[in-house]
Formats: structure tokens, sequence, C-alpha cells
């Protein structure tokens, strides 16, 4: 699938962080308010638990993070959160606020030091003030967006469905299809079905 | 690559010292016997190992053939404990062995009916000390070496073997399932062991014997005292269980003829039944080939077979020593010497249900590095398929299958896929030994704690 041009392009001014292809990083360092260290690691172990259990919910809604992490350093006084976003992490940090995704966002900053409110109007200020960009950061699907790979995850798991029903079987032997078969679009597909 | 223009510094290995069971390709044909033992009383057992040490063998083959029939012994973790080996040196040893095999269940996939909770007593308790086996040509020679063996812990009140199997290659030469095994063996630099895949340069002593570098340029971690160590590798010992009726009724259900049944089964193994390599005989069985021992190994996957169409990407050969085919990571850091050995009666040809008894092998694999080798193999190459871009599915045939999985098998216009795949084999008991050098054999009879 080819990769839409539009997911690198942003309203927003050029933020600082590496990019590579459609995605770029995002790496912050927060201080952690003294003796917050122990609530913000239950925030965090409920954020993963509600993970574990399946709740992915917040990240369809993003639809653009590829991974993220937060972790706990330096003697509990530090929080690092890393993250891969398609096109750059705050074209949509407005948007976000107004979802659970925002919620989240605010329960976990709430315990660092300095944090505004994800609806703050100056918070992107704050994010880029905490912020380390990457020295290196490379990614192995420079082309693809979050959103094309769960289409694609969706065209090929509908594609092996169709490989495997005897209808598609019969079409392939049909002759009335020997000029579809023939194409070379349909041969490369047929490549595909191969193995 | 070629074995013959690695014009290698030869590292000199001190053959001797290194028992046979390592190292000595196995016979063929082959009769033999495994015996588990449990030492109650530590000096008993030293009284025992100083008795057996004559019967044990070191090296290759010699001139005497008396010695064509070879005993080993191996210790496990809980053995080392029980003939009394200090606590320091116990802990010198490489977790996987310290855990033993039951304990690494879920990592190797011993899950569902292979779950240690099933397994045959006394594999996963604590009185597997040491696995004793023999191995000859012949039932004559087997029965000197035996004898051997016999006085030694006959004579021997604090010791008692607790667990016994005969095994003997099979009238056609083949497995319970019908496959010729026992074809492809890995070269051995320094050792005099030459590699089946004249392609395949030899790999370092470091990969099979502790005390020499390895494929990373490092010495394999090393159990200390160093005496103890040298010479020494492991072995992860399993009894499986072959389920043959089913492996039968699975290709007769999914196939309707006899080729294709014997196409089917062997694009699951990668191999004829004869031993042919689909790589180098895709269509059909070539006996004249899977004979020719100077051809039925000489061949790589890149170059004519790539995406699989003869020998699938997933078949049990080509996931287990995927050669230089396109895979994630390293397949020289991952290959294991295999004595692969028959036990129970074999299926009547053409018999669809099963008769109810016990066969299959006694797999023994061995390397000096039981994570990176047997566990990777288990857990990245048979229960998996990330490796070559089939993710969750597993080894047709020696994978541990609940039922669910799919295999891939690669073919124009459109690949085959087997749905909901049963599990062929059970893995009914193991345990990870320490195959020691023949000093170190002496300074464990010795020791005096
Ligand atoms: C569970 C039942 C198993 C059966 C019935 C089985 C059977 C076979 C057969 C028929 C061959 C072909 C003969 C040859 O190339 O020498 C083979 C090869 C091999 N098997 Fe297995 N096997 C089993 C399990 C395993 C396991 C658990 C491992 C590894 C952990 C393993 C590792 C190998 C290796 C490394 C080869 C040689 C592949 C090559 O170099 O091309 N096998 N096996």
């Amino acid at each position: 699938m080819a990769a839409m041009g539009g997911a690198t392009q942003s309203a927003q001014p050029e933020r600082p962080g590496r990019t590579d292809g459609v995605a770029g990083e995002f790496t912050v360092f927060c201080r952690i308010k003294p003796g917050h260290a122990d609530e913000l690691r239950e925030v965090l172990d409920e954020l993963m638990d509600a993970m574990g259990t399946g709740d992915r919910a917040a990240l369809r809604q993003i639809g653009t993070l590829h991974d993220a992490r937060h972790v706990i350093f330096d003697n509990d006084t530090q929080l690092l959160f890393a993250s891969v976003f398609d096109g750059s992490w705050d074209t949509y940090i407005d948007d976000f606020a107004t979802t659970v995704v925002g919620e989240r966002f605010d329960r976990v900053f709430s315990h660092t030091e300095g944090f505004p409110g994800v609806k703050d109007p100056n918070v992107k200020e704050w994010f880029v003030a905490q912020q380390e960009p990457a020295l290196v950061f490379v990614s192995s699907y420079p082309d693809l967006t979050v959103k094309q790979i769960w289409k694609d995850q969706r065209v090929n798991e509908a594609f092996q469905a169709v490989l495997d029903s005897s209808e598609f079987q019969a079409a392939l032997e049909n002759p009335a299809n020997k000029e579809l078969l023939a194409s070379p679009a349909f041969q490369k597909l047929l490549d595909q079905a191969a193995g | 690559m070629s074995a013959e223009a690695t014009d290698v510094p030869s590292v000199s290995l001190e053959i001797d010292d290194i028992q046979s069971g390592a190292l000595r390709p196995r016979p063929s044909p082959y009769v033999g016997k495994f015996f588990v033992l449990r030492v109650d009383d530590r000096r008993d057992g030293r009284a025992m190992l100083r008795r057996l040490l004559p019967a044990v063998d070191g090296g290759l083959a010699g001139a005497d053939p008396d010695h064509d029939a070879w005993a080993s012994v191996a210790v496990t973790h809980q053995g080392l404990r029980a003939l009394g080996v200090p606590r320091d040196s116990l802990d010198s040893f490489p977790l996987p062995f310290r855990q033993g095999m039951a304990a690494r269940a879920e990592l190797i996939g011993d899950v569902g009916e292979s779950d240690p909770a099933r397994w045959e007593p006394p594999f996963g308790t604590s009185d597997v000390h040491l696995v004793v086996s023999a191995l000859s040509p012949d039932a004559a020679r087997l029965e000197k070496a035996l004898e051997r063996v016999r006085t030694a812990y006959q004579e021997t009140s604090g010791v008692e073997v607790i667990w016994q199997q005969d095994i003997r290659q099979l009238p056609t030469g083949r497995t319970t399932l019908g496959f010729r095994d026992g074809i492809s063996h890995p070269g051995i630099e320094g050792s005099g062991v030459l590699g089946t895949n004249p392609q395949e340069a030899p790999l370092k002593a470091g990969e099979f014997i502790l005390g020499y570098p390895d494929e990373t340029g490092n010495l394999p971690p090393m159990p200390q005292p160093d005496v103890l160590g040298r010479n020494g590798t492991y072995l992860a010992v399993r009894k499986i269980h072959t389920k043959v009726a089913a492996w039968r009724q699975y290709l007769t259900k999914n196939t309707s003829s006899p080729e294709e049944e014997a196409l089917l089964a062997a694009k699951m193994i990668g191999r004829w039944p004869s031993g042919a390599p689909l790589t180098l005989s895709p269509d059909h069985d070539d006996a004249e080939l899977g004979n020719d021992p100077r051809r039925n190994n000489d061949f790589l996957y890149r170059e004519n077979d790539d995406r699989g169409f003869r020998c699938p990407a997933g078949a049990h050969i080509r996931r287990v020593n995927p050669r230089d085919a396109d895979i994630i990571g390293a397949a020289r850091l991952h290959h294991i010497i295999r004595r692969g050995t028959t036990y129970g009666p074999p299926l009547p040809e053409g018999v669809l249900e099963d008769d109810g008894a016990d066969r299959g092998l006694i797999g023994v694999f061995i390397g000096a590095h039981l994570d990176r080798q047997f566990e990777f193999i288990k857990s990245e190459w048979v229960n998996d398929g990330n490796f070559i871009g089939y993710s969750g599915e597993k080894d047709p045939v020696a994978g541990h299958h609940d039922g669910t999985g799919s295999v891939t098998i690669p073919q124009r216009p459109i690949r085959r896929r087997l749905q909901d795949m049963p599990s062929f084999v059970v893995t009914r008991g193991g345990e990870y030994c320490f195959l020691p050098g023949l000093r170190a054999l002496r300074w464990l009879s010795e020791l005096d704690t």
C-alpha cells in the first residue's frame, strides 16, 4: 500500500524530535513531585491492567500512536515518557484532551512538577520544555502509519479467508476469469497468495 | 563456504576426554538402553561412579571392536547435589540446568498433554539423578556394555535404578512416524567429526563442548571448578510419545489419494520417508538419493527454494535448521547434535486405529548452551513461526498444537493452509543433564564431602 503523504504534514509549527518516514519520536523527561512516585506507580499499574484486560479503546481513539512507555527512574525522582507517533505528537493534542486519552494524560502527568493540565492552552509548550529529542530514531516500516497497518491487517485477514474458500478455488479454475488471472495486477496478487 | 575450503587454525580438542555419547555419531542399525538412577547415599553414588568409569567410553571410534558399543553417564543438577558437589560449584551452573526441564515447561512448550504434571515418573521429580545410556550396533555387543554398567550399580546399595527404556532401530530403518532419521549432523571444528552438509562450514567446538571458543568468539559459561566443566556438555533428554494413528488419520482425512498423502506428510517433515530432501526432490520420493550419504544432506535453501515451494519454510527440518534461508537471527548460533532413538513396537503398516501401545523416540539434544540452542529452537523455531513470517504457526510434527493452529504450505496458485492442527507428539518426560568429561567424572567420583 502506498504511503499517504498527508501523514507527515502538520498544521502545527515545527516541533523538536526526530522523524523517520511518516513517524516521529517524542521523548519527555519530567520531575516527579516529591512523595508522588508511589501514587504515580499505582496510576501506571491501573493503565497497564486495563491494557491487559483488552481495553485498547484509547489507542484506537488516538490512531497515530505506534507505541509508548512510561518509566520511573533515578530513585523515583523522574518520569520518562517515550513514544512514537505518526506525524507530530501535538497535532491532535487538543482533540485528545476532550477524550479518555486526555483524562489519562492528566492522571499521569499531574504527578509531575509544573504540569498545567492537558486542557491548558500552554500544555504543548510545557511538553516541549520537558522534551529531549532523540539523536537516533529509525523505523522498520517508515512508510506505514498506524491506520495503514490496521488497514493492511484487515485486508490480509480478508484475503486469507478468501484463499481458504472453495468459491475462490473454483473461480481460479473458471475459464471466464482467464483474462483477469493473466493480468499483471492479478499475478502480483497471486504471488502473495502462494505462500 | 565449503567444508574442505575452511582452513581453520585447528583448536585441539581433548577428544579422548570427551564422552563418546557427546560427539560420536550413533551406529545404524543400533540397539541400546537408557537407565535413570537415584543416588540415596553420596558415598555409594561416588563408589558406583568409580566402578562405572572403566565402562564409560571417551573419544570417537577406535580400533577395538568391543568399544563399538559405548556407555555414557550424565548427571542432573539434583544428581550433582546428591553426589555431594559443593554449593559454590552447584550454583556456578547456568540457570536452565539448575532449574531442570520441568521448570522450563512453559518456555519450551511442554503444556497441555505434555505438562510435567502428567509426565511418567520419575521425570519431573527430584529423584532423577543419573542418566546412563548404552548404544551399540548389535545386541551381543550391547549386552557386554550393559554387563559392565550393571556390575557397577548392582554392587552398590545406595544407588537404585528407577526407570529404564530399551531402544532400537526398527527393521525398516525408519522412526515410528515412518521417516528416516539421523541424517543431518553438524560438523565440529577440530573434532574429526565431519558435518553431513558439504556446503556448510563446521561449527566452533565451543558450540558443543565446554572449554573451547564458540561461534560468538567467547568461551561457553564454565561451571566451577574448571576440572568439572572442561570437556563437558549438556543434554536435553526427552521421551516423546508419537501418536502414529492420529498422524495417519490426519493425512488420510486431508488428502484424496496415496500420492497426495505422501506429499502432504513430506511437506510437513521436509524429507520423504527414505530421507530424500524435498529441496532436492520436490515431487516424489527418491530412495537412491535418500540412501546416499554424500547427497542426502547436500543442500541449502536460499538459491533454489527461497519461497519454500519445495520444502516449506514451516516444515520440520527447515524450521529446526533453516540453513541459509531468510530468517530472523543467525542460524549458526542455534545448532544441536541430535541422537534420536526409537522405542516401542511399530504400528503395522496401514493401521489407522490406535492400539494403545507406547511408541516414539528418546530424543537427546546436545549442546554447550541449553538456552540458546535447545530452548531457543523449541520456543522460537518449533512453537512459533515469527522467524519465518508465519507468526503463531508451529512445527507441524514437533509443535505442541492444541487443535486450533494453522500451518502454511506455499504452492501455486494459492498456498495451502492446514487448519485446526492436532498434536502428533506428547512429551512423556525429560530432564536436562550435564555430560561431564572423563576427568570430571573421576573428580566427581573422588569427591570428599
Ligand atoms: C517430536 C518429534 C520429532 C520427530 C518425529 C522428528 C523427526 C525428524 C526427522 C524425520 C528428521 C529428518 C532427518 C534428518 O534430517 O536427520 C529430523 C531432523 C531434525 N530434527 Fe527432528 N523430530 C522431532 C523433534 C525434534 C525436536 C524437538 C527438535 C529440536 C529441538 C528436532 C531437531 C531436529 C533437527 C535439528 C533436525 C535436522 C534438520 C536439518 O539439519 O536439516 N527434532 N527430525
